[in-house]
């Protein structure tokens, strides 16, 4: 019995090493792109001749961005994966308890009075946190504890952010304030350099680690809650304790890069629809494939045109023809 | 000493009372089967036992009483099988199975390779060992309800509650999964309490009939010490006009039959 158990587990985990052999490869691969590509292009040569420009280039701007954008899209998709799965809703991501309209709502003040890009950080990052604390606090109003109270409250908060950005919008200077907004909206890792991200990077981290530590716990909360507690779990602390955990690492992400659709969405289903399963593997998977696509659209979006263009446009471009295809069928042919 | 004992209990949704001033006992051992109409609270009075409804009254297990008790402690002591499992997402058997050893695993840890071969083995138990790392979403309701039924008998809680553990499953197969859980429960000296839809299966399995009604157990049938015509008279009371018949089978082994009296 012993046997047919490890058998079967050990077929799974052959599959699943292949996926991972072949994103962390592509992981690899698109990291090294994004050291070398962009408007100033380095060259190993210039590296390694010790040339000061590229070298400072390469320190101060293009390994914060590049290990912002594998890390971040990882960290995304990892959020994503926790709020699916909490949420048993395949539709669910970072929206739907507030946290992205209270980023947006954060940096809009950010950038109306402060204006320093640590302080727009730290007002998305402050604007985030505060959309989920009150969405909570709204959900906790309702006794009952059921999950649909939790997006019910994240819907009102996202609406009373949303309202708060349009505000702060009409008294925005058009030419400057206004544009830079839009453009916060859009998402880019333009503005990324290694001393305002690493507190950042940090944090999210340990939120990963607790996660991935917690991932048998976010399995039960996907049953009924019912059932769930009858397993011994306590439903609305867990599910406090790993919501708390994906919307600190969605905050920390798109408080340095502004709002980044799509990848929390899309690389969490593409992990499952490749493995077939929700094991922890599944949920590193998802992180793997939301590290590639989010550097992927990075370096497109520094290098298709003259001028940068958002990132969103381009997580979306990459990875809704990528699941069109594995819910087509074509896991098959991988 | 009674294993569970239910003094004055009600319970229901809201403020709308479903069961009221419920009392019962059973002891070790037990295989307890709750009878009643549809919307008669057999599923409430499951719930309330469970923790899940809000509840008056007392309700203790080997003299712990359950509203003192943690959600872990509380899981330790009883399992469940609902009605319908709410599992929606893409999980192997294996590891909805797995999920019964939540209450004896810390926050962090995992379940360890015995427990593994534990649940492989009641997997074998109950027909399902080919399908052990198949998805739990693509398998039939009633090996759903097979794989639900070897999640709530994997630990050794003291009670077993199941919300109609037969009626995603076929004729033969609720008899032999009926004949796994007795002998389970039997020999673990455990107890079990199941609402039932077939009255038959309930006549042949159980050693105790609640008969619910009008919100309270409207009387208790005890399948070893009632007689033929008492079992009948207090069904008649939930089911009208039925007569309960003992029957051999071909194997030469008897078996109660309940009959609605069919006009001519």
């Amino acid at each position: 019995m012993r046997h047919s158990t490890d058998s079967a587990t050990a077929r799974l985990l052959r599959t699943n090493w292949i996926y991972f052999l072949v994103g962390g490869v592509l992981l690899c691969a698109l990291f090294c792109m994004s050291l070398f590509i962009g408007k100033y292009p380095l060259t190993i040569d210039g590296l390694l001749s010790g040339n000061d420009l590229q070298w400072r280039v390469f320190k101060t701007l293009r390994l914060s961005r590049t290990l912002a954008g594998c890390f971040g899209g990882f960290a995304l998709a990892i959020a994503g994966y926790i709020y699916q799965t909490v949420f048993r809703n395949s539709l669910a991501s970072p929206d739907i308890i507030g946290v992205s309209s209270g980023a947006s709502a954060g940096a809009a003040v950010g950038i109306l009075f402060l204006g320093s890009s640590v302080a727009i950080t730290l007002c998305s990052f402050g604007g985030a946190i505060l959309a989920v604390i009150l969405a909570l606090a709204f959900a906790s109003i309702d006794k009952s504890g059921h999950k649909s109270t939790v997006v019910l409250a994240g819907i009102a908060v996202h609406s009373i952010a949303q309202t708060i950005l349009m505000c702060l919008k009409l008294t925005a200077d058009p030419e400057k304030e206004l544009a830079s907004i839009e453009y916060w909206i859009m998402g880019s890792l333009n503005n990324i350099s290694s001393h305002s991200m690493i507190g950042n990077l940090i944090l999210c981290a340990i939120c990963v680690i607790l996660s991935c530590l917690l991932h048998r716990q976010t399995l039960l909360l996907s049953a009924d809650e019912g059932e769930a507690q009858m397993l011994g779990v306590n439903v609305a602390t867990t599910r406090l304790i790993v919501l708390a955990l994906a919307t600190i690492m969605v905050a920390s992400i798109v408080s340095m890069t502004g709002l980044i659709s799509f990848v929390g969405l899309v690389a969490p289903h593409c992990a499952k629809k490749l493995t077939g399963n929700n094991k922890l593997s599944t949920m590193l998977l998802a992180g793997i494939i939301g590290g590639c696509l989010l550097t992927a659209a990075d370096i497109l979006a520094r290098s298709i045109a003259a001028t940068e263009l958002p990132v969103s446009i381009f997580t979306s471009l990459i990875g809704a023809p990528f699941l069109i295809y594995l819910i087509a069928g074509g896991k098959q042919k991988l | 000493m009674s294993l569970l004992t239910v003094n004055n209990l009600s319970s229901g949704y809201g403020k709308k009372q479903i069961l009221e001033d419920i009392s019962f006992s059973l002891e070790a051992g037990t295989l307890c089967g709750i009878i009643g109409a549809n919307g008669s609270g057999k599923t409430t009075l499951i719930k309330a036992i469970g923790g899940i409804l809000p509840r008056n009254g007392e309700c203790l297990i080997e003299d712990k009483n359950l509203s003192l008790l943690s959600k872990r402690d509380l899981a330790k002591l009883i399992s469940m099988v609902p009605q319908k499992s709410g599992i929606s997402i893409d999980m192997s058997v294996l590891d909805v199975v797995l999920m019964g050893f939540n209450p004896y695993l810390g926050l962090l840890q995992q379940p360890t390779s015995d427990m593994k071969v534990k649940a492989a083995r009641i997997l074998e138990c109950l027909g399902l060992t080919d399908r052990i790392e198949d998805n739990y979403l693509h398998l039939s309701e009633g090996q759903k309800q097979l794989c639900i039924i070897a999640r709530s008998m994997i630990t050794d809680s003291k009670l077993v509650i199941m919300d109609e553990p037969e009626s995603a499953l076929d004729y033969s197969i609720r008899y032999n999964v009926m004949d796994t859980i007795k002998s389970t429960i039997k020999d673990s000296n455990r107890c079990l309490l199941a609402s039932l839809h077939d009255v038959n299966l309930a006549l042949n399995y159980c050693d105790k009939l609640l008969l619910i009604k009008d919100k309270c157990i409207l009387d208790i049938v005890d399948l070893h010490a009632d007689s033929l015509d008492v079992i009948e008279s207090k069904l008649r009371k939930i089911y009208g006009a039925i007569s309960v018949h003992k029957i051999a089978t071909k194997s030469n082994t008897e078996q109660l039959i309940m009959l609605k009296d069919m006009e001519a």
